[in-house]
C-alpha cells in the first residue's frame, strides 16, 4: 500500500502540474487570440518574457506597420496594442503595471474573453483587468497617472501572466490620459510615443499556416519579428517537459519497483496462508474463488494506497503552490475540476492496475495449489 | 456409498519413494461410522485426503455415490466437497481474522447465493449444540483449544454434508472434551445419517466406532 501511495503521489503530482501548464499555455494563447505576434525585431526576447513571465515591458514601431501586415498574403485580421507601464509614483494605485491599449473596432483579443459579456463601447474612464490583479473587481476604482477609471470587466484567468497582470484600455482613452498626465501637477508623464504600436497580433487564414505567414510577414516589412504563438508553446512546453519528463521517468521506476515489491509482498502472503487457502479450497472455494479473493485484496490495498498518494499528492500541490507558480516562471492554471476528477481517476486506475498486475501471479499460483498440499505446507 | 479402489498415492522425499496409501480399497455405506487406526506416518491423513477429492492419487478410483471424483472437473470437485463432504482437522482450522459465526460461516459463502435457508439461525444452533453460542462473536484467539475445536466441527456440519472426515478430532483434547464430541459425533451420524470417516491412533477412540481399520506402511485391513 505505501509503495503505491507513493508512486501515487508523485505520478498524481507531476500530471497535475503538466497538465495545468499545458491547460494554461493553450488557454492563454488562445486568450492571446492570435497566430502570430509582430514585434520590433530587437525587442523580441522581451516580448517573449512578457508573454510568457509577464514582465512588463514596452517596445514601440511605427503605427504604419498594422497597416502593413494587414496587406501581407494569407492575414485574416490584425490587431494593434500600444504598451505603457505605469510609474511607481503615488499617480498610480499600482506600480510596474502593464497597460495594454487596444483598438476597439479590430480587437478580437481582449473583448471576447470577458468573464461577463460587455455590450456597450468602453467610455474613456473605462478598463477592463486580467483576473491576476486579485485586489479589484468590477465596479473598483483605480488610479493611473492621476486619473481614475473604473472596471468594468474582468477577464477570466487564462494563466499568461501578460494578460492576467495586464489593465486593457481603448487606444483612444490610453493617448488622452498620457496627454492629460502632462498638464497635472505632481502627476509623472506617462510617456507614450506618439503614432507609434508596440504589437500587431494577427489572426492567419485558416488554409496557411501562422509558421508561412511569419515568413511573409519578415520577408516583406524589414526591422519586424514575427513570433508564432505556437512556436513559443512549444519551445516552453520543450523546457518544461524536458524536467517533467525526467520526474516521470523517476516515476516509472517507482513504480515498476512498487510493482515487483507488491508481487514480492502478495507471494509472501500467499505463502504464509497456504493453510487457509487449502482449507477453503477443502469447504468448497472454487479455483476462480481463491484467484478472486487474492485479486480483490490487492486491489483493495491498491486503491487505498492511490487514494492516500493522491490526497498527499495534492496535500503537497497545494501547500507549494505558490512556489511552484513562481520557480516555473511560465504560465501556470491550476487545472478544472473536471480536469482534476480525470487526473484523480487516472491515478486511481492506474493504483488499482499496479495490485492488480503485481498480484497476478501469486493469485495463479495460489489457485493452482492442490487443497492438501497447500493444508499441509501451511502447517 | 464411498467406494474406494486400488488407490495408491506416492511421495517422493530425496531419492526415495514413499508409498504413502498403497492399493487400498474401501466401502463405506451410507450413515456407516468408520474409524482407521494407525501411527502417524502410516497414511491415514493422506488416504482421507484421497477420500475429500483434496489430493489426486496416482493411480485407482474414488466413487461418492457413483461419481468417480477424479474424473470431474476441478469445479465440479469443488461443488461435491461444499455440498457432501466436510473436513474436521486435527489442527487449529479457523481463520483467525474472522469471528466465531463468521468461520462457521464460511463454507456458505461458496454455495449458491439464491438457496432459501437462513444459515446465520442455523450457525447459531450449531454453536448452541456445540455449546459455545456465547462465543459466536468471539475471534479464534481468545477462545480454548476445545472450544476452537467445537466451532470447527459446528463449521463442518453448516453445509448439511453427507460424509465428515474426521483427522484426529480430539487429538490434543482432554478426556471429557473428547467424550462429549464423540457423542456428538454420535448424535448426528444417528440423527442426520451423517457418514463418519475418523482418522486417529488412539484404540479408545477407534473402539466407540462400528468399523475399525488399521492402516500401516500404507496398506488398510479391517479389523476383527
Amino acid at each position: 500500500m505505501l509503495s503505491v501511495m507513493v508512486v501515487a503521489a508523485t505520478l498524481f503530482s507531476v500530471t497535475t502540474v503538466m497538465d495545468s501548464v499545458e491547460t494554461s499555455i493553450e488557454k492563454g494563447t488562445a486568450r492571446l487570440g492570435a497566430d502570430i505576434m509582430v514585434v520590433p525585431a530587437e525587442a523580441e526576447a522581451q516580448a517573449k518574457t512578457a508573454l510568457l513571465a509577464g514582465e512588463p515591458s514596452t517596445f514601440y514601431m511605427d503605427r504604419s506597420i498594422e497597416d502593413k501586415v494587414r496587406k501581407v498574403k494569407g492575414v485574416k485580421a490584425v490587431a494593434s496594442q500600444v504598451f505603457l507601464k505605469t510609474a511607481q509614483y503615488k499617480c498610480c494605485s499600482v506600480g510596474n503595471m502593464l497597460l495594454i491599449g487596444f483598438d476597439p473596432k479590430h480587437d478580437f483579443t481582449i473583448m471576447p474573453w470577458l468573464s461577463k459579456e460587455l455590450t456597450r463601447p468602453l467610455g474613456t474612464d473605462e478598463i477592463i483587468m486580467g483576473r491576476g490583479l486579485t485586489a479589484y473587481n468590477v465596479g473598483s476604482k483605480i488610479k493611473f497617472y492621476g486619473k481614475y477609471f473604473e472596471v468594468v470587466g474582468m477577464l477570466e484567468e487564462t494563466g499568461m501572466k501578460f494578460i492576467d497582470n495586464s489593465v486593457f484600455m481603448p487606444y483612444a482613452a490610453m493617448k488622452k490620459l498620457a496627454e492629460e498626465s502632462k498638464h497635472k501637477k505632481g502627476v509623472k508623464a506617462a510617456n507614450l510615443p506618439i503614432d507609434k504600436i508596440s504589437t500587431v497580433l494577427v489572426q492567419v487564414e485558416p488554409e496557411i499556416s501562422p509558421q508561412r505567414v511569419a515568413i511573409f510577414i519578415e520577408h516583406d516589412i524589414p526591422g519586424v519579428k514575427a513570433i508564432v504563438s505556437e512556436q513559443v508553446i512549444s519551445s516552453v512546453r520543450k523546457q518544461l517537459f524536458v524536467l517533467l519528463r525526467s520526474i516521470l521517468s523517476i516515476s516509472i521506476i517507482l513504480w515498476i519497483m512498487a510493482l515487483l515489491l507488491i508481487g514480492v509482498v502478495f507471494s509472501m502472503i500467499v505463502n504464509e496462508r497456504q493453510r487457509e487457502i487449502g482449507l477453503l479450497r477443502a469447504m468448497g472455494a472454487k479455483k476462480s474463488n481463491i484467484f478472486r479473493l487474492i485479486m480483490t485484496e490487492a486491489s483493495i490495498l491498491s486503491i487505498m494506497g492511490g487514494i492516500v498518494g493522491i490526497v498527499l499528492g495534492g496535500a503537497f500541490l497545494y501547500a507549494f503552490k505558490g512556489f511552484i507558480r513562481s520557480s516555473l516562471n511560465i504560465p501556470y492554471l491550476w487545472p478544472s475540476a473536471a480536469e482534476y476528477a480525470v487526473l484523480v481517476a487516472g491515478c486511481l486506475l492506474l493504483s488499482f492496475l499496479t495490485g492488480a498486475v503485481a498480484a497476478l501471479w501469486p493469485a495463479i499460483r495460489s489457485m493452482r495449489m492442490e487443497p492438501y498440499e497447500a493444508i499441509r505446507r501451511g502447517e | 456409498m464411498i467406494e474406494v479402489k486400488e488407490l495408491t498415492k506416492t511421495y517422493k522425499v530425496g531419492s526415495d519413494i514413499i508409498k504413502a496409501v498403497d492399493h487400498v480399497n474401501l466401502e463405506v455405506k451410507k450413515g456407516e461410522f468408520i474409524s482407521i487406526l494407525g501411527h502417524s506416518g502410516s497414511g491415514k491423513t493422506t488416504l482421507l485426503s484421497l477420500i475429500g477429492g483434496l489430493t489426486k492419487p496416482d493411480s485407482g478410483t474414488v466413487r461418492i455415490d457413483g461419481t468417480d471424483i477424479w474424473s470431474i472437473s476441478d469445479n465440479d470437485l469443488s461443488e461435491l466437497r461444499n455440498r457432501k463432504i466436510n473436513f474436521i482437522y486435527q489442527f487449529a482450522s479457523l481463520i483467525p481474522t474472522l469471528n466465531i459465526i463468521e468461520n462457521v460461516l464460511v463454507p456458505t459463502a461458496f454455495r449458491p447465493k439464491d438457496e432459501p435457508i437462513n444459515y446465520y439461525e442455523f450457525a447459531m444452533e450449531l454453536l448452541d449444540i456445540v455449546g459455545i453460542k456465547d462465543k459466536a462473536r468471539s475471534y479464534p484467539a481468545h477462545l480454548s483449544g476445545g472450544q476452537q475445536r467445537r466451532a470447527a466441527i459446528a463449521r463442518a456440519f453448516i453445509n448439511n454434508p453427507e460424509i465428515i472426515l474426521a483427522d484426529e478430532p480430539t487429538g490434543d483434547l482432554d478426556e471429557e472434551t473428547e467424550a462429549e464430541i464423540m457423542d456428538l459425533f454420535k448424535r448426528m451420524n444417528k440423527a442426520k445419517g451423517i457418514t463418519f470417516i475418523i482418522v486417529t491412533h488412539s484404540s479408545d477412540l477407534a473402539r466407540q466406532t462400528e468399523k475399525r481399520y488399521r492402516m500401516a506402511n500404507g496398506i488398510l485391513k479391517e479389523e476383527a
